[in-house]
């Protein structure tokens, strides 16, 4: 296979690492992502230079974190083409999804329309506060847009969409469905975009989503970051999820005045360091844009993707194809062998971390595996001889662990 | 054959069948033949788990055998600290160390007559279980392991485990009918403290035993343990590795044997053997073993070997347990507190359910405990006496304490040393 040159794999400290003695191939990404030197100095600088909290203070330190974390809220913004007051930093997508599900003020038994491969977090909320129906995938974990139109004429209240799913890599066509959903109902549309936004970039506006949630460690950010991107007018309606300290203008005995959107939906102090490293990543990601990165993640699919369909032994869940996905597979291993045990074996006696199990998307892996699967997900670092290197440790593992001969 | 012959012979098929110990060898330019007496043995480099870890299976497995074979039996160890290991046994081997081991206590021989197979009870850390469900979220059935063992769930964080799940492990004991349980001893004796709370006991339609293994059993656990079981159960302390099984047992008389015939053991302290009396890490060269033979394999645990007779009987080495290399408390003055020293000064202390002694990286010293209802001032006076004592000149501060945590493993170590951990990384 020709390979592109792109290499950025020197910016990642915690690759150098050894374990036993051995370099590790870091395919977990999925889950979360390593994260470059830059977003490293960012946070360290923070705290090294100032440490203090954010807003209300006078002070000079004060005034510095403050004006830090605004611009990395601008620049969050900028990077999904929003207006910065439009953008709210909470923990993760699991919050965003929560405030949103539970801040819109839907009567008890609001239908709502989902998808089977919705991550739990954009599963449960909404069977909290609603009722959900989910719209049938085909064997190959694409969307059975029939299926999708029927519930549509059911006139939901919500539609809560996945723009990739963590399980089969799928990208759905959001653009269309969001455009099918505008023509049949006026359903808020909120969109699930943490594995989207780290391999492509999205514009709100132009996709017209109401909602859109994401986190920031999925895409060489901190951990602790979630942001929820909110139209304006439809963010100012939604009811906040924590009340308190810094969401509010005036408090006096008998009541209080919320601040105006984002701030308040920030109760009590941020994670500051971690917004600042956020703003990096996100300089560093665009920086990268450029750079040959796009082809690479496609190269890294493809081989992905390629390996999985020419081994026997495993089954790959999802599009047997390279259109649509991201650089991610999950594999089904047949034989009754135990994904767990294969990717604790692939980590200690090979050094490539990969994960098992249900992906927190179980309505989905029991609908297309039946049971555990194994995911490999690959990101700017990694390179195809790291998943050549996978697949021949796990026909190793496979060739040791099949059926027993004889 | 005398040992050593067999010593000799595990070698060459080691040589022979793993990809792993081949190079370990010829890294160090030696090769079978080279080995003829005890000092050429020596000059084989120790293996750790670290070798086995990286290397298992594909380098580790003798040629000739997979996961799947016959009687292998894999698992995944949390082991000590985070250090886990994945691996795999052969069951006829397991058995073969497990009988030579129970062999020093007759208490235990009616377990394995002809025609009896042992119905076994789990009730350890869970990452220990080779079961991932033993969490509560489970049935019986999903816990049961091949071999017919029940795991009996427990939470991570041992005292933080629900009453439902209590009341679960005492159930399923119930409808489970084993003659044996193999358990942590901390957890037993946990199990025995609300026992007594729900007035529940631990019931059996057969002659039930006890195996403790996993932690080092302390007095105080032990004492719960006896009074809980009584006196009819017998209870023994297993010396054991999850990668090799049974490596000694405790007899009638209190002492710990190791076993000799299943392993050539050796007890090494800074690259030579140490004498009986001084403390020294136990190397371990598995003999016979056809699936994963080991040489000289360190296994980071401490033994003071004892030398002389047992009144049991048996001929298996007397040796007394001091715990892991990273457990021990380092003082100012370069002298080692070990585990074992630990537990001897604390005692069987009837008014203690549990403590823990942790040593910082600073090497100050915190011993944390959680006294019963029968605690008097002048127990816990002496008992600081006692260790201030022998923990000097090093500080150690006293707290009495309703909540001890258990590592993430699941696992409960009475005495650790965060800077035994760190010096010996």
């Amino acid at each position: 296979m020709t390979t592109s040159t792109f290499y950025c794999r020197d910016d990642f400290p915690a690759l150098r690492r050894e374990i036993d003695g051995q370099a590790i191939s870091y395919l977990d990404n999925a889950a979360t992502t390593l994260k470059p030197r830059a977003v490293i100095q960012a946070i360290t600088e923070y705290y090294e230079t100032n440490g203090a909290n954010i807003h209300r203070g006078k002070h000079r330190l004060s005034e510095e974190a403050s004006d830090a974390y605004e611009a990395a809220r601008v620049r969050l913004a900028d990077h999904i083409g929003a207006a910065a007051n439009e953008v709210v930093m909470l923990r993760n997508t699991t919050e965003a999804l929560n405030l949103v599900a539970s801040g819109l003020g839907l009567e008890q038994d609001a239908y709502i329309v989902g998808a089977l491969d919705a991550h739990h977090s954009q599963l449960l909320p909404w069977r909290r506060f609603g009722r959900l129906e989910l719209t049938r995938l085909d064997a190959h974990g694409r969307l059975d847009r029939e299926h999708f139109r029927a519930l549509l004429a059911g006139r939901p209240k919500v539609v809560a969409l996945t723009c990739c799913s963590n399980v089969t890599g799928v990208v759905h066509p959001v653009a269309e469905l969001v455009a099918e959903v505008r023509a049949a109902c006026d359903a808020t549309i909120v969109l699930d975009a943490a594995q989207y936004l780290p391999h492509r970039r999205v514009n709100v506006r132009e996709l017209d989503v109401d909602f859109m949630a994401f986190s920031m460690h999925k895409m060489l950010g901190p951990t602790g970051i979630g942001c929820l991107y909110g139209r304006g007018q439809r963010l100012a309606a939604l009811r906040p999820l924590s009340v308190g300290g810094g969401m509010v203008d005036w408090v006096d005995a008998d009541g209080s005045v919320d601040r105006r959107i984002p701030y308040k939906f920030e109760a009590g102090t941020p994670a500051i360091a971690s917004v600042i490293g956020s703003a990096a990543a996100i300089g560093y990601l665009e920086a990268l844009d450029g750079s040959g990165r796009h082809r690479h993640d496609e190269e890294l699919c493809a081989a992905l993707v390629d390996g999985a369909l020419a081994r026997p032994g495993v089954r790959l869940v999802g599009p047997p194809d390279h259109d649509d996905r991201i650089a991610l597979v999950s594999l089904k291993l047949d034989n009754g062998v135990s994904a767990g045990e294969v990717a604790r074996l692939l980590s200690d006696s090979y050094g490539v971390m990969a994960r098992s199990g249900h992906m927190c998307a179980q309505p989905l892996v029991t609908e297309l595996a039946g049971g555990e699967i194994l995911r490999v997900s690959a990101y700017v670092y990694n390179e195809v001889a790291e998943i050549e290197g996978f697949y021949k440790a796990l026909d190793e593992l496979l060739g040791l662990m099949g059926p027993a001969a004889g | 054959m005398n040992a050593f012959d067999a010593v000799r012979e595990e070698i060459a098929y080691a040589f022979d069948r793993t990809d792993f110990f081949r190079k370990h060898m010829e890294d160090n330019e030696l090769r079978p033949d080279d080995i003829r007496t005890v000092d050429d043995f020596q000059r084989i480099p120790p293996t750790s788990k670290s070798h086995y870890r990286r290397n298992f299976p594909a380098g580790v497995l003798a040629r000739g055998y997979t996961l799947n074979s016959p009687h292998v039996m894999r698992f995944q160890s949390s082991g000590t600290s985070g250090d886990r290991l994945n691996s795999a046994i052969l069951a006829y081997d397991l058995t073969r160390r497990q009988a030579t081991a129970i062999g020093v206590h007759p208490g235990f021989a009616d377990l394995w007559l002809p025609g009896n197979r042992p119905r076994i009870c789990r009730f350890a850390p869970p990452n220990c279980s080779d079961v991932e469900c033993a969490t509560g979220f489970s049935s019986m059935a999903d816990r049961t392991l091949p071999d017919g063992t029940l795991v009996l769930t427990v939470a991570h964080d041992l005292l933080a485990t629900p009453e439902w799940q209590v009341v679960k492990a005492f159930d399923e004991i119930d409808a489970y009918g084993p003659d044996l349980l193999v358990v942590d001893p901390t957890h037993l004796a946990f199990l025995g403290r609300w026992g007594r709370r729900l007035g529940r006991k631990i019931t059996s339609p057969k002659k039930l035993h006890v195996v403790c293994g996993y932690t080092l059993m302390t007095r105080v656990a032990r004492r719960q343990v006896e009074d809980f079981m009584g006196p009819d159960v017998p209870i023994g302390d297993m010396i054991g590795m999850s990668e090799l099984g049974y490596l000694g047992f405790e007899c009638h008389h209190g002492q710990r044997h190791i076993n000799d015939k299943d392993f050539y053991v050796e007890f090494v302290r800074d690259g030579r053997p140490v004498q009986e009396g001084e403390l020294g890490e136990l190397y371990v060269t598995t003999l016979d073993d056809g699936l994963v033979p080991r040489i000289r394999y360190a296994t980071g645990d401490y033994f003071t070997p004892l030398g002389g007779e047992c009144g049991c009987g048996t001929d298996l080495p007397v040796v007394r347990i001091e715990g892991r290399a990273t457990h021990m408390v380092r003082l100012m003055d370069d002298r080692l507190v070990t585990p074992g020293a630990v537990d001897a000064a604390v005692g069987a202390a009837p008014w203690l359910d549990l403590y823990k002694l942790e040593q910082d990286r600073a090497g100050a010293c915190t011993f944390r405990y959680i006294p019963n209802s029968s605690a008097r001032a002048a127990d816990w006076t002496a008992l600081e006496h006692r260790l201030t004592d022998i923990l000097a000149p090093n500080p150690v501060r006293f707290e009495a304490v309703d909540y001890i945590a258990c590592e993430r493993s699941g696992k409960f170590q009475s005495c650790v040393s965060r800077l035994s951990a760190e010096v010996t990384r």
